[in-house]
């Protein structure tokens, strides 16, 4: 019996340690996914949480400075848009008028500060009908000028 | 006429395996030896018709018999010969006759090895192997054929994904899956053993060494994938904690944690329900990675599709898991009585610790990947679960391991005793603080890394320590040098020697990685012709863009000339390759390699080609070489520890 409560006594240890770096690292790094509009019903209570928002990048809201590479554009999910602002290299299939995802806070301005964009890639590799395209001229991220 | 042929043998073997499964309980009952022979033959025939199913689609990926549907979505004209014959495991249909060949391959040696040593087992391994085989035929079969016909036949095929035309892509989901089916061959043997209520230590060997084979192959797989992501994807990281990821890796954590509580059971007789539970454990996540894999429950750049084969393989997984452990807990008894732990201050309980620090990681990443599942089911909020949460849980429970690793294979079996704790840790302990103290003042200023090189550090000492007793031993007593004392020692006791060399081995992998976690440095920025970029050491001049017509895409390169701390490296060229059946070009990322660090450079874009204006973004991350370093140790001491070069002692470590 005095052998079995020891055991006991360390399962216990053991699972009130494992559960206490499950529980700090859940808190750190789990990270809720909203729509904008969801966001916009919850500014407020939004703002400094860490969150993920998916949407679309509207045609024509996408304003980049490719020499200090930073990109303002605004996602929507049909009904409202929320405007995003992000440092940095985005990856090759983020353009307008396409899904994205964006991961970072709302700052003091009231515009989602992104740390990362996400794009969305189609289901399957599906190539062109057409066959072959130009050669690309240039390519610059978040703009598909390279298919003519 | 190809696919008839492929798709005909699938259904015979459907029916051999199902005749092995029937035939071993033909023989229980009726008390006839005749039976069991027939479970042989079930499996060889299985292995000839899979055989030959898998080498009619191999036929067919190779001719381009673009009337399989299969084959018409994963090869074109222009694809060369050797990605033609990948094809087989660029997509899903495919894949799944890759597992069940690799399956069935693994039944049939363990059918020839076996059969004439172990006449009372073997019928009951082969039933279970059957009964998993019968399963992933009858998925081929009517779920997921990949020998499906297509009309009007196409002029020419879809291609594989080019991310996936890459040397690593031919062998890392090969190895991968052999490590995962290779899992069977315990779980195989425990089966029977809980069959047949045989449950004493005879039953134990087989599977540890078919362990150590599949904890290679799971090891190197995912080693391989690592190496994949990181020279290819370019994204400058090799592990991102993607759910597919963690499904290849956690079937790897029970395998290891059985690895060294086997060699508890083999000692002492003990935890033999643990053993039996980490072998039905290790198996089933093989399933349920399948299923993660397959289902489309979760986004990941691996996942194929979505379709009906994941719910089947949820419904053989529930099958699995209930029952095993029903068997289990139906033998129960005779799995009772066994010896106690004399003290916590032992071997058996260096073992245990480690078991339960693998478990607990398995747990923690368990919990990380299907928590988005759970938190829609049940709460119906989208969340996801991010590497953060996987490095703060894993990092703590893996440090624990690594010192657990330095004392494990020193510490005596039942009692250490205050002079074996001496004269086997004071010297490496004290010499691997001062190795602390030495990194600290240098400049490993943070306690996380500090306290994992000074860890490292100290395993390798006590390795080198013990070794260096032994061979004093050995000079003394026999009058060896070092180099012939080593090779008695390994050869007197390949099991223990394997072993510590594949420690050797994890330490370096663990090495590169702390140092790439914590010291990496990662700039980006749009650069005009000549300008500089000064990142750490180095300066990084951009020298220009190149564009090439190349066989299957055109490709546009920056020319960018490093520099470290003053000398010229030559110049790195990363590129952008734009495919013209793909929406988004494919980067090429480039790095170059040192012992200490490695400088990475991916083009991210660039304006006009003649307008010389490019976006670099640079990484350099400290000691990554070390990883795939470390990867070659671990596969000589695997090889060590299993390969038959010499008698091995019944003294096993």
């Amino acid at each position: 019996m005095h052998r079995n409560r020891r055991f006991i006594i360390g399962g216990l240890i053991i699972v009130a340690a494992l559960a206490y770096i499950i529980y700090g690292g859940m808190r750190e790094a789990i990270v809720y996914f909203v729509t904008p509009s969801e966001l916009k019903a919850t500014e407020a209570a939004s703002v400094d949480k860490f969150l993920r928002m998916g949407g679309m990048v509207v045609n024509g809201s996408l304003q980049k400075d490719v020499k200090n590479l930073t990109y303002r554009f605004e996602l929507t999910d049909g009904t409202a848009s929320f405007p995003v602002f992000f440092r940095g290299v985005p990856p090759d299939l983020f353009t307008e008028g396409k899904g994205a995802v964006v991961e970072g806070r709302i700052g003091p301005d009231g515009v989602f500060q992104a740390t990362t964009i996400m794009a969305k890639h189609a289901e399957e590799y599906s190539p062109h009908a057409d066959g072959k395209d130009g050669y690309p001229k240039s390519f610059v991220p978040g703009k598909e000028s390279a298919q003519q | 006429m190809t696919a008839t042929l492929g798709h005909t043998s699938i259904f015979v073997a459907l029916l051999f395996a199902l005749w092995g499964v029937v035939s071993p309980i033909l023989a229980y009952r009726s008390n006839s030896e005749r039976y069991f022979a027939f479970t042989r033959i079930a499996i060889l025939a299985q292995f000839a018709l899979v055989t030959l199913a898998a080498a009619s689609l191999i036929y067919g990926l190779v001719t381009t018999d673009f009337s399989i549907r299969y084959v018409a979505f994963n090869t074109t004209r222009a694809t060369p010969v050797y990605y033609r014959v990948t094809g087989l495991w660029g997509a899903l249909e495919g894949s799944l006759l890759l597992w069940e060949w690799i399956l069935i391959i693994f039944s049939g040696l363990v059918a020839w090895i076996y059969w004439g040593r172990q006449r009372e087992t073997i019928p009951w391994v082969l039933m279970v192997f059957s009964i998993v085989s019968a399963f992933f035929l009858g998925v081929i079969a009517f779920v997921s054929n990949p020998f499906e016909t297509i009309s009007p036949v196409p002029a020419d095929g879809r291609g594989l994904n080019p991310l996936l035309e890459d040397a690593n892509m031919m062998t890392h989901p090969p190895l991968l899956y052999t490590g995962f089916v290779g899992l069977t061959v315990p779980y195989a043997f425990a089966m029977a053993a809980l069959i047949r209520g045989k449950v004493d230590e005879a039953w134990i060997v087989p599977p540890r060494r078919w362990t150590i084979i599949a904890w290679f192959f799971l090891t190197a797989g995912n080693l391989v994938g690592a190496w994949w992501s990181y020279h290819v994807l370019g994204w400058g990281g090799y592990w991102a904690w993607d759910p597919v990821e963690n499904a290849a890796f956690m079937p790897w954590l029970p395998a290891t944690a059985f690895l060294h509580s086997v060699q508890v059971q083999e000692r002492r007789r003990m935890l033999k329900v643990w053993n039996l539970s980490l072998i039905i454990i290790a198996f089933s996540l093989t399933i349920f990675g399948t299923f993660l894999t397959r289902s489309g429950i979760l986004s990941s750049i691996h996942a194929f599709s979505s379709g009906p084969v994941g719910g089947v393989f949820l419904v053989f997984l529930s099958f699995v898991l209930l029952s095993s452990f029903g068997l289990l807990a139906f033998r129960a008894d005779l799995l009772k009585g066994q010896p106690e732990l004399n003290s916590m201050v032992s071997r058996e309980s260096a073992f245990l610790l480690n078991n339960i620090v693998l478990v607990s990681a398995l747990f923690t990443i368990f919990l990380g990947t299907i928590f988005p599942l759970l938190s829609e089911a049940i709460a119906g909020t989208q969340v996801s679960v991010g590497a953060p949460y996987f490095n703060s849980v894993t990092v703590p429970l893996f440090l624990l391991l690594v010192f657990l690793m330095g004392v494990g294979p020193m510490i005596a079996w039942r009692r250490a005793s205050w002079d074996n704790l001496k004269r086997n840790f004071l010297w490496p302990a004290a010499a691997s603080l001062l190795a602390g103290v030495g990194l600290f003042i240098w400049k490993v200023r943070d306690f996380l890394p500090l306290l994992a090189f000074t860890l490292l550090a100290f395993v390798v000492l006590t390795i080198f320590y013990d070794t260096a007793l032994a061979l004093r031993a050995r000079h003394r007593n026999a009058g060896e040098g070092v180099i012939r004392g080593l090779v008695t020692l390994a050869r007197r006791n390949q099991r223990r020697y394997g072993g510590l060399v594949v420690h050797l081995g994890v330490v370096l992998v663990i090495l590169g990685i702390a140092g790439s976690m914590t010291y990496s440095i990662e700039r980006e920025a749009t650069m005009n012709l000549k300008e500089h970029l000064n990142v750490g050491p180095y300066l990084i001049q951009f020298e220009g863009l190149k564009g090439s017509q190349q066989p299957t895409h055109f490709r546009v390169e920056g020319s960018f000339r490093v520099f470290h701390e003053g000398d010229t490296w030559g110049v790195l060229s990363p590129a952008l390759k734009f495919f013209p059946n793909q929406q988004s070009p494919v980067g090429r990322a480039v790095h170059r390699s040192t012992i200490g660090e490695d400088i990475y450079l991916i083009l991210s874009g660039f304006s006009e080609l003649d307008k010389n204006q490019a976006t670099l973004k640079v990484l350099v991350r400290p000691l990554v070489v070390w990883i795939w370093v470390g990867g070659f140790v671990i596969a000589l001491g695997t090889l060590l520890a299993i390969l038959p070069l010499g008698k091995t002692s019944p003294e096993t470590a």
